[in-house]
């Protein structure tokens, strides 16, 4: 989440302070359960492919974890690119 | 309705929704970059948890492509404001 825009209100008064952290706040919230449902959408559609039984197989079961996993990584790494991005500093390429 | 928000008490009002939309936004921008980047750099045979060098290397190289992207169709639609 992104705070620069919070961190531009020192002048404000503190009641607008705490009704923009609180936007701020609500959006996080509704951020993380999206992401949480996307990721449960993601990783199913990619690893349970046959319904023979109602158990998920230990195969199924390695491919969620490591999709997930990768996928919080990749999300880390793509925000610290971001922020990057974001301050305008200048990205030598690789 | 209108009648009893004071002129900068509106002024205030605008402010806080364009703040809001603008957060939103930036969100949103974070989310697609993020799947789109998922999905054209990582193996989908998940052999491991980690993420390998080719698989970092693409994601950094994506992210950089995709904020192009972003500033170079924004320009092109006249917006004539780069995303934040």
């Amino acid at each position: 989440m992104d705070k620069n825009i919070i961190s531009d209100l020192d002048n404000f008064p503190e009641e607008d302070k705490q009704r923009m952290s609180t936007m701020a706040d609500q959006l996080q919230i509704r951020d993380s359960l999206r992401m949480y449902n996307s990721l449960v959408e993601k990783c199913f559609k990619e690893c349970v492919n046959t319904f023979y039984r109602k158990s998920m197989t230990k195969q199924e079961e390695t491919c969620v974890l490591r999709c997930a996993q990768k996928y919080l990584r990749l999300s880390m790494q793509v925000g610290l690119r971001f922020s990057d991005l974001n301050q305008g500093s200048s990205t030598t390429d690789k | 309705m209108a009648s009893n928000i004071s002129p900068a008490a509106f002024d205030k009002e605008q402010i806080f929704g364009m703040a809001e939309k603008e957060m939103e936004y930036r969100v949103e921008l974070f989310n697609k970059m993020t799947q789109t980047c998922f999905k054209k750099c990582v193996d989908n045979r998940y052999k491991e948890s980690e993420l390998n060098m080719g698989e970092n290397s693409c994601i950094d190289r994506c992210v950089s492509k995709y904020w192009h992207v972003t500033n170079l169709v924004g320009q092109l639609l006249g917006s004539g404001r780069s995303p934040m």
